[in-house]
């Protein structure tokens, strides 16, 4: 305790708040027993209630036969939020700071009582009195050294003295755990019984490391609330130093086997560097620099990192860059593809399906610096994989002989991000480097696609023409004329047997840069098909497949 | 005669022991137990589930998204699920078949690469879903699925590949809900035929995106209204098996062996 900071918590917790909410909510007189159902079963009841013989865990029927004029009101927890927050704002002139632990908890840290208050008592009585002289709702207080511990002493209305929290818990059953966090610990709690750790002073009795290596994070952030410190895991080492290494090409170089000779001597460096410090690297940022200046940056994750490992991947990504973009075609520097290119250009992956050639990469664009950086350090045991996942191994090893073989960019994993349009909510990433989203998938995003959605995704110009051929015009009211071919420009026509309304989406209009507007419109062929189009800037594409 | 019955049997015996991947008389008669699919896809497939160890054709308009509501049950048990050759999957419609997206991947290599790749993810993963890029040779074929029966995965091929076990044919898609350009799409209604267990209805996508069972009550009437079709029961209700073959699911019979056998030859 004594070196790290105590987050000394005063709680004040309304017993039954679902129950008193739902009450006040519906003007009850504190005389009416209430009963709150969840799930068919009763979550809360008032004392009234409970001086019956309800309680909580028991079915409708059951309460409902120990006192008939049990109030039953299904659970609202937005009732429990409103109720308590119109109560509570008496404390935002009694307190400084507090947190809304949850409805009908409230907590406040001791220390910001420190200075009006003379000790802990008089600052509880004090904010007690005030509390319910407001609302008229009785408030149990529980005063310990962290906020779970506080919580759970407020059951009991006690207070712990300074340093004897992990003596208050220690008698205390290990489902209280689930009174910080239901989610998090609700698997943990019958695992601990199960083992035979029926109290949380049992389960602080395990050394940390041990609780680590079985439960991993979940149970260690348990074991540090069981022995009663904040959950919040220390940060196991601080990044003293960067670890970077770089090195000059002198001559520049685009061979695959000249890069692969340095990428490997300089990742023994790196790696070497790592491992003198004590610690494992998962991720490794990758930068080429261009004769002409330009910067490739990629990072990459590696399960088992190795100089060969990293050689691979700084083969590929200058493998890509220099035959795909290249430096030269960088949008803006307005120069024209070189015609000494067009060998690379030619070199579709399509061309080239047996492995790297180094004769492919242009010598003279080649790569004038490379520069390797720890881009993700781990403690050697936060590296563990799971023992659940199958063979692991063997998928990674597989995706990257493929890689190898086809190029980074033809293994690639899913990802959702934010976006109207299927192609803008995709987010294809190479496999086993960090995804990079641009837009936020919790955002609101009006307009996007309801399900069902297509299947794949595409990015196809067509034509849409009604009957006499002539091109479907669209307008924010909708189709001028009925579709009746989709021509997809070598690909053949197609009957339209079936359409969607058609229905404008607007996005971005407040910057001209990123404004779209578009009319979506959904059509059904002959065949049964199905496909997404849209229509921007005076042309239809087919943009979604239902395949 | 009889020293003719006791030859041919050890013929056969000496054959099937030459099967890769089948080691017991068990395997051989029961197979490898299925992959789970989804209630509403089960009694497409004779034994309830994807199988494993050999390769499913799946055909028709609609046959990628049969294809990805077979293998959604799959992911979410942690397999490892691979598509192959068919461009930009999108990964919105792709989670709404139930597909758990880390255990997904997707691979863009030529076309003219399938075979290569497809031998190569063969050996690691689960279920792998393929366009090929070309037709096999009858040898070719001969050892793609001897590589799927050792390894014991899923195969599933869009297109025609004769040899498969399953082979699902979409016969025919009815979307609902755009009511002549007024509506959007909502639910597909496709009719999926198999030689082994007959024709069945099944919603594909459904108003959720997902698949579903055809609702009982809903028979053929939907299609005369036009697209007014309730929204899909939410499982429970077994699809309607219009023309429906066997549905129990019955031991290999002695024509599967032999095709086995033949395909070894």
């Amino acid at each position: 305790m004594s070196t790290e900071t105590a987050h000394r918590t005063v709680v004040l917790a309304v017993p039954d708040w679902p129950a008193v909410a739902a009450g006040i909510a519906r003007g009850f007189g504190p005389g009416v027993p209430v009963g709150i159902l969840r799930a068919g079963r009763i979550l809360s009841c008032n004392a009234t209630a409970r001086t019956s013989g309800v309680e909580t865990g028991l079915n409708k029927r059951a309460a409902q036969l120990r006192c008939p004029q049990l109030e039953v009101i299904p659970w609202d927890p937005d009732v429990d939020h409103r109720v308590f927050a119109a109560g509570i704002s008496v404390l935002e002139e009694l307190v400084a700071r507090f947190t809304l632990l949850s409805p009908g908890v409230v907590g406040i840290p001791a220390s910001s009582l420190q200075r009006a208050y003379a000790d802990e008592e008089s600052a509880v009585e004090a904010l007690l009195t005030g509390l319910t002289d407001a609302t008229g709702w009785e408030f149990f207080p529980g005063i310990a050294d962290t906020a779970f511990a506080a919580l759970l002493a407020s059951r009991t209305a006690t207070r712990v003295p300074p340093g004897a929290t992990a003596e208050f818990l220690a008698p205390l059953p290990a489902s209280s755990l689930t009174v910080a966090d239901a989610r998090t610990y609700g698997e943990l709690v019958p695992l601990l019984g199960r083992l035979g750790l029926t109290t949380l002073g049992r389960f602080a009795e395990l050394a940390p490391a041990d609780v680590h290596a079985r439960f991993g994070t979940v149970g260690e952030r348990a074991h540090r609330l069981a022995r009663g410190l904040e959950d919040r895991i220390p940060v196991d080492h601080v990044r003293a130093r960067e670890h970077r290494v770089a090195a000059a090409l002198e001559p520049p170089s685009g061979r695959g086997d000249v890069l692969s000779f340095h990428a490997r001597r300089l990742a023994g460096e790196l790696l070497g560097s790592v491992r003198a410090a004590g610690l494992v690297c998962t991720q490794v940022s990758i930068t080429l620099t261009s004769t002409t200046g330009e910067l490739s940056r990629r990072t990459w994750r590696i399960l088992d990192m190795d100089e060969s490992a990293v050689a691979d991947r700084l083969r590929w990504q200058a493998e890509g860059w220099l035959a795909s973009a290249g430096p030269q075609q960088v949008p803006g520097t307005g120069e024209p593809p070189a015609g000494s290119r067009a060998g690379v250009d030619a070199e579709d992956p399509g061309a080239n399906g047996s492995g790297f050639d180094p004769t492919e990469i242009g010598a003279e664009d080649g790569i004038s610096a490379i520069q390797l950086e720890a881009a993700e350090l781990l403690s050697p045991l936060g590296t563990q994989q799971s023992l659940f996942d199958q063979h692991p191994g063997r998928i990674a090893h597989t995706l990257e002989r493929i890689q190898g073989l086809f190029g980074p960019d033809t293994v690639l994993v899913p990802g959702l991000q934010g976006g109207r349009e299927p192609a803008e909510t995709n987010l294809w990433t190479p496999w086993q480097q960090q995804p990079q989203p641009d837009r936020d998938p919790e955002a609101p995003w009006p307009g996007a696609l309801p399900a069902p959605r297509p299947t794949l995704v595409e990015h196809t110009p067509v034509d849409l023409l009604d009957e006499r051929g002539a091109t479907v015009v669209a307008r924010p009211s909708g189709l001028d004329n009925t579709p009746a071919v989709l021509r997809v420009p070598g690909g053949g026509s197609f009957a339209i047997v079936e359409h969607s309304a058609s229905w404008p989406v607007e996005a971005g209009w407040w910057d001209p840069s990123i404004a779209q507007y578009r009319v979506r419109l959904q059509v059904v062929t002959a065949e049964g098909l199905a496909y997404l189009l849209s229509k921007e800037s005076g042309r239809w594409h087919i943009t979604g497949r239902y395949a | 005669m009889s020293a003719e019955a006791v030859h041919s049997t050890s013929a056969l015996t000496e054959q099937l022991s030459r099967l890769p991947g089948v080691r017991t008389a068990t395997e051989l008669f029961a197979g490898y137990p299925p992959h789970p699919v989804d209630r509403p896809l089960q009694p497409l497939f004779r034994r309830g589930g994807l199988p494993r160890g050999e390769a499913t054709q799946l055909t028709g308009a609609h046959a990628f998204a049969l294809a990805l509501a077979a293998c959604a049950a799959a992911t979410r048990e942690q397999q490892w699920c691979a598509v192959l050759g068919l461009g930009e999957p999108a990964v919105a419609g792709i989670a709404d078949f139930g597909i758990e997206l880390d255990r997904f991947v997707s691979l863009r290599t030529p076309p003219q690469d399938w075979l290569r790749v497809t031998s190569i993810l063969v050996e690691a993963f689960d279920i792998l879903i393929v366009r090929p890029g070309f037709a096999l040779s009858p040898g070719e074929r001969n050892r793609l699925l001897a590589k799927v029966r050792e390894r014991r995965m899923s195969l599933i091929v869009l297109g025609e590949l004769p040899g498969s076990g399953e082979q699902l044919a979409v016969r025919s898609t009815r979307w609902s809900g755009t009511r002549r350009g007024v509506g959007r799409l909502e639910q597909c209604t496709v009719q999926v035929h198999s030689p082994r267990t007959g024709t069945h209805s099944l919603l594909l996508p459904a108003a959720s995106g997902g698949a579903a069972p055809v609702p009982a009550s809903n028979g053929s009437a939907s299609s005369a209204s036009g697209g007014l079709a309730p929204a899909a029961a939410s499982g429970g209700v077994a699809p309607v098996p219009v023309a429906s073959g066997r549905l129990a699911p019955v031991p290999a019979t002695s024509d599967e062996v032999e095709r086995m056998i033949r395909s070894v030859d």
